[in-house]
């Protein structure tokens, strides 16, 4: 790792992306331009995993399903946390289990709460 | 710290009692919470201690705001009895936002670290957000938490982008470290340090992003207008300040012309506007945006009579805020809004909610002998003292506009009759809050050596 | 050093009586009104006796700091020395005793309570005047001062007579101190401190080096000054030029009169030019000017007080009068017999107005001394104690307090190293003038034939201060006798370390005694005179009376001072107020309230409500102030 960052460290970073970028665009243009068309009902059908669509895609639904939704990502990105615990339990010690006990503590707090809540009971 | 620490268990405590339903034990429990906090919070005076890796410092300055935050909070839950409960069923919820809120607040106030910052604005926000729509049936309130929260999501990411340039250009989160990084010339830095004070501006309402301000305030529920217009505007202004002066202050040649373009910007967008408004609430939005102007001057003004002057005047303001929300929300919700001729007669029917209106009004706008004159008196000395006295002069240019709006709700308690006017009936918990700002008020206005030397 | 408690109490009372006036009875704010008078006298007492026993060294009490910006830190600070402790006790004492009066006087009065919270703070700003360490408190004081007496003297507002004296009261004097706040503003500009102690310790070593030229403002700033607060002081102290509202502020209660006359409100400016004394020694043209407003003063009020009708209205041109000799004293640089003068003055003069009070009051609130008479047999306790405050007022000699306090200015005017003849010989034609309407006054208003009905008589409360004052009347001025007449200095050497005594040209003996003797001779020709006129044969009088009604309307009307500043002052400001009744300088600010307007208008538009617009304003503006940057 470059002790002395500077913007211009970032350079390579900055090309490395361009790069990326311009090897989608070119990708599809070039597949766009060579690829033969063959237009035909069934190839400009929308495809949902081989289900015939129905109706439009804007209907309504539970608003419960955001919740729950959320509720996941909530609880599935507190995980990311424990992985570099994990890693790097021998190095944090004591402390270390100390603190994300804390934090799942704090987890299980919001998570008991969500529960007595009834924020996952579907049918309420 | 451990005032910090009180805080946030407090709040996730408040939350399950709300859980098991003890909810005559929210209050008691809450203002005994809170002034458990402040009493630690006075015990780190003069620690200066950094905790978590240099990320926070609880220094003088984050004391004094600490308890500043904690303190009015106290006193906004004085005026709560009653309230939430009448326009919602969760009211433990509410509680526990504000203490969220509020350990947010701490946090801006005590940070030594930009993640830290951005974690204090995050906590403070968030709830927030949610409080702004507190009232789920009605959509004044709705409208003004997506308002809030969009803007706030806007303003978050010129904060995090700054951050992250003046990360790129000094290598470091670190307050100290980038004061001392030297990197003060590089175009990066510099477009961090301006895209910051954009982000810091949203929070504070500075013009020009002040815009949702009135609106928010509008829909809001009174209490929560009140929140906002008191704490966290002290605890965005605290945090403007700290990041200012203990990160950017040798570069301040450079930031100082935009905060004072914003600063007159802010300070005649603020009063022009609320010249002619006639609804009180959104009266007081717009002073808030003009109080925001006054309080730029200090920032402007780096060094440590700085700090002392926006404490003075965060307390001035926060104290007279109290008094005229408090009286708005009982105002209001007696005479059904709160527009300017629903305050006509209060001097007749309430004697005791029409002086002390007047006497808030007359510390907003900075008359002598209340707490508001010694904090405008303190920021136009200091700016003063650092050169800006053309705009000090604006300033107080603007103090004059301001008085005649402030007037305008004296005369009318004062000057014009209601006849189908009754008294309104006060509970002790607004009698008790309404005298303490009364009187302190006044304290703080004859003695202003009391607040003044304390950083 | 609780020397803090005795502009306390009275503050204290003040307030207790403003936030719980309307819930006590008046019986209860009576005693919390004279309570609080009386426990600050009684402190004063304590105060003054240990400083007088103690080394008699000046006390400054720090009570706090009001703020300190820059340098400047004015505090609340008590300074407490001799000049100090003499006016202290004049007010705390003779403001005791007229609070008991007012419990008699004031007992059937509706606004009772509101009256003793007034009065209250009339003298609790007094004090708060004479005690201040710094000129800035000292104006706190002052103006705390003038808007008590504009208060009460318009305390029967329904009257719409009673708030036009009120107010010309204030107005009048606040020419005055406009001219004080301005001399304060260069005090300031030139020394950078308004403490008392720093001003005069200037003052002082400039004096001691070469005089003016080494003060720091120079001879003409010295000068400026001096004259600037001369001006607050005449305001106040109600003198030429700015007398006129003093003999209309008789339309407040009676007791308030004596309060303004005696201890509270017109000595305001004798302090003022005693307490600075160093500014004025500086400058000999000051000095001048103050003597010669004295005089003149005490000329013009004694001629118009020859010719009042109404009781009152008498003993305010005796007040303006005997002030002029106290101004006369101090323009002669006779610190110590101004202050002495002060001294008595304000025992027989409060025993003065509240025996008037006493007589009026019996009479069914007569003013008209022509309507009363007799009284001499009706009120004899009144009668005894008002012919003792007469007497005292006309300097009657060796057994009244007032002789001895004039005889010395008189003695200063002629001896004094700013002396000369011509000031002796007005002083003297005013101590004789002083004798004739004192004692015109007292035979109109107690010999003769009942005219006006005694009603009923005052009761204790209103008898017991006038017996106290009219012993004090009689014995104060004991403390400080003439050489020639025994020597005791008791009162001038207790001031010697406040106040630098004069230098004599002449000290011979024989002078002095020829001087006390024009002057004793003067006031009991007065006295004569007044009695050939007004008792033993009044006839003589008509044919007089015919001869000079021009003369006598004109001294009636105050030497018509009320008329020219109406005609030259009042009459082109009104005239010019109808002419400008669209105001010419006022367009400025209508036009800038209309721009205001209109940018109000502006500014509105922007609370569209639209997210987006609020967006694109936040983006627009984060934009601007991106690209001011590159320019930087």
């Amino acid at each position: 790792m470059l002790l002395q960052s500077s913007a211009s460290s970032y350079l390579p970073i900055l090309i490395q992306g361009i790069m990326a970028l311009a090897f989608v665009g070119i990708t599809m243009v070039i597949t766009h331009l060579v690829g033969p068309k063959r237009r035909t009902i069934d190839k400009l059908t929308p495809f949902e995993s081989g289900i015939s669509s129905v109706g439009n895609a804007r209907s309504p639904f539970s608003i419960k399903y955001f919740l729950v939704a959320i509720l996941f990502v909530l609880f599935d990105v507190e995980v990311i946390f424990m992985y570099p615990w994990a890693v790097n339990f021998r190095e944090l010690g004591g402390k270390g289990m100390i603190e994300m006990f804390v934090f799942m503590g704090m987890l299980l707090l919001g998570f008991f709460y969500v529960i007595r809540k009834g924020a996952l009971d579907w049918e309420k | 710290m451990t005032s910090l620490i009180i805080v946030s268990v407090l709040a996730v405590a408040v939350l399950y009692l709300g859980l098991f339903k003890y909810k005559t034990a929210l209050l008691p429990v809450s203002v005994t919470g809170l002034l458990a906090a402040a009493a630690m919070a006075a015990m780190d005076w003069d620690l200066e201690k950094m905790y978590f890796s240099e990320m926070m410092l609880f220094d003088n300055y984050a004391v004094a705001f600490s308890i500043l935050l904690i303190l009015t909070t106290l006193l906004i839950f004085g005026l709560s009895r009653n309230y939430f409960e009448k326009i919602s069923n969760n009211v433990a919820e509410y509680y526990a936002l504000m203490l969220f809120a509020l350990a947010g607040g701490v946090v801006m106030v005590s940070f030594h670290n930009l993640a830290m910052l951005f974690i204090g604005i995050e906590i403070l926000s968030i709830s927030l957000y949610v409080l702004a729509g507190i009232r789920r049936k009605d959509p004044a309130s709705n409208e003004a938490s997506l308002k809030y929260f969009l803007m706030g999501a806007f303003a978050t990411g010129f904060l995090l982008f700054g951050t992250a340039l003046i990360y790129g250009a000094t290598g470091s989160f670190n307050l100290a470290a980038i004061a001392s990084s030297g990197a003060f010339e590089s175009a990066l830095f510099r477009a961090g340090v301006l895209l910051m004070m954009v982000g810091l501006s949203f929070k504070v309402s500075v013009a020009p992003f002040h815009t949702w301000t009135p609106d928010v305030y509008e829909g809001s529920p009174g209490l929560i207008a009140m929140f906002m217009a008191t704490v966290v505007k002290t605890a965005g202004f605290a945090a403007f300040l700290r990041l200012f002066l203990m990160a950017f202050a040798e570069a301040s040649a450079f930031w100082a012309i935009t905060v004072a373009i914003l600063c007159i910007l802010t300070l005649f967008a603020g009063n022009i506007t609320a010249v002619f408004q006639d609804r009180f609430k959104r009266l007081l939005a717009w002073s808030s945006v003009s109080h925001a102007g006054y309080l730029l001057l200090a920032i402007l003004a780096v060094g440590f009579s700085a700090s002392s002057a926006v404490l003075v005047y965060t307390i001035a303001y926060s104290l007279a805020s109290v008094a005229a929300f408090g009286i708005m929300i009982l105002v209001s919700r007696a005479r059904g809004n709160d527009h300017l001729d629903s305050f006509n007669g209060l001097a007749r029917t309430n004697p005791f909610l029409a002086f002390t209106l007047t006497l808030a009004v007359c510390s907003l706008a900075g008359i002598p002998l209340t707490a508001g004159f010694f904090g405008k008196f303190y920021v136009f000395k200091v700016a003063l003292a650092q050169g800006y006295t053309w705009l000090v002069v604006l300033a107080v240019i603007n103090a004059m506009i301001g008085i005649y709006y402030y007037f305008k709700v004296i005369i009318a308690m004062y000057m014009k009759e209601n006849a189908n006017a009754v008294a309104i009936q006060l509970n002790p918990g607004f009698r008790l809050v309404l005298s303490i700002v009364v009187f302190l008020i006044f304290l703080f206005g004859i003695f202003p050596g009391l607040i003044a030397n304390i950083l | 050093m609780t020397l803090w408690l005795i502009p306390a109490l009275p503050y204290l009372g003040a307030l207790i009586l403003i936030l719980a006036g309307s819930k006590l009875s008046k019986q209860m704010a009576g005693i919390i009104g004279c309570g609080s008078m009386g426990l600050s006298a009684l402190w004063t007492g304590v105060t003054g006796i240990a400083f007088l026993s103690g080394g008699r060294e000046p006390v400054r009490l720090q009570l706090w700091e009001w703020f300190d910006v820059a340098g400047w830190n004015p505090g609340v600070t008590l300074y407490f020395d001799s000049l100090s402790l003499v006016f202290t006790f004049v007010i705390t004492f003779v403001g005791f005793l007229i609070h008991v009066y007012s419990t008699g006087y004031m007992a059937r009065d509706e606004g009772f309570n509101r009256f003793f919270a007034y009065l209250n703070l009339f003298v609790g700003s007094m004090l708060m005047l004479v005690l201040a360490d710094n000129l800035l408190l000292l104006y706190l004081g002052w103006e705390g001062v003038g808007l008590c007496s504009y208060l009460l003297i318009g305390f029967w507002y329904q009257d719409p007579a009673n708030g036009a004296a009120a107010r010309k009261a204030f107005i009048v004097t606040r020419i005055g101190d406009t001219a004080f706040a301005i001399g304060l503003f260069m005090l300031f500009q030139t020394l950078g401190t308004l403490n008392i102690g720093a001003i005069l310790a200037e003052a002082g070593s400039a004096l001691s080096g070469d005089g003016a030229a080494s003060w720091p403002g120079g001879p003409a700033g010295a000068t400026a000054i001096a004259l600037l607060l001369v001006g607050g002081a005449v305001g106040k102290s109600a003198q030429i030029p700015l007398q006129t509202w003093l003999p209309d502020a008789m339309a407040g209660p009676t007791p308030v009169s004596a309060l303004i006359h005696a201890a509270t409100m017109v000595t305001a400016g004798v302090y003022l030019i005693a307490r600075m004394h160093g500014i004025f020694e500086l400058s000999p043209v000051s000095m001048q000017v103050v003597s010669l407003i004295g005089t003149i003063t005490l000329l013009v009020a004694g001629c118009s007080a020859l010719c009042q009708s109404d009781l009152k209205r008498v003993l305010a041109y005796s007040t303006i009068s005997q002030i002029g000799y106290m101004f006369l004293a101090l323009g002669l640089g006779a610190w110590s017999a101004a202050i002495f003068h002060f001294f008595t003055h304000a025992f027989f003069k409060a025993l003065l107005f509240l025996g008037a009070g006493a007589i009026i009051e019996s009479l069914h609130h007569e003013q008209n001394i022509f309507r009363m008479g007799g009284l001499r047999k009706e009120l004899p306790v009144v009668f005894i104690t008002f012919l003792i405050g007469s007497a005292s007022l006309a300097a009657l000699p060796l057994v009244t307090a007032g002789f001895f306090s004039k005889d010395q200015i008189l003695w200063m005017a002629f001896a004094g190293e700013h002396g000369s003849l011509g000031l002796w010989i007005a002083a003297s034609v005013g101590a004789f003038l002083t004798a004739l309407y004192t004692f015109r006054m007292v035979f109109v208003t107690f010999w003769g034939e009942t005219k006006t009905p005694v009603t009923h008589r005052p009761g204790k409360a209103m008898t017991i201060p006038l017996i106290i004052l009219a012993l004090f009347s009689l014995l104060a001025g004991f403390i400080e006798v003439p050489h020639n007449l025994g020597h005791i200095t008791l009162f001038s050497s207790f001031l010697a370390s406040v106040l630098p005594s004069p230098e004599l040209i002449t000290d011979s003996l024989l002078m002095e005694w020829m001087s006390q003797a024009a002057a004793a001779l003067l006031t009991l020709g007065g006295i004569g005179l007044a009695y050939e006129y007004y008792v033993r044969n009044p006839q003589s009088l008509a044919g007089m009376k015919r001869n000079t009604g021009a003369l006598q309307r004109f001294f009636h009307s105050g030497f018509g001072f009320d008329r020219l500043y109406d005609s030259l002052l009042i009459q082109p400001y009104t005239w010019l107020a109808r002419v400008n009744r669209r105001d010419i300088t006022d367009s400025l600010y209508t036009g800038l309230a209309r721009f205001s307007i209109w940018l109000h208008r502006q500014s509105a538009q922007t609370q569209t409500g639209i997210l987006r617009h609020y967006l694109l304003g936040a983006a627009i503006g984060a934009l601007i102030i991106l690209t001011i940057s590159i320019f930087i």
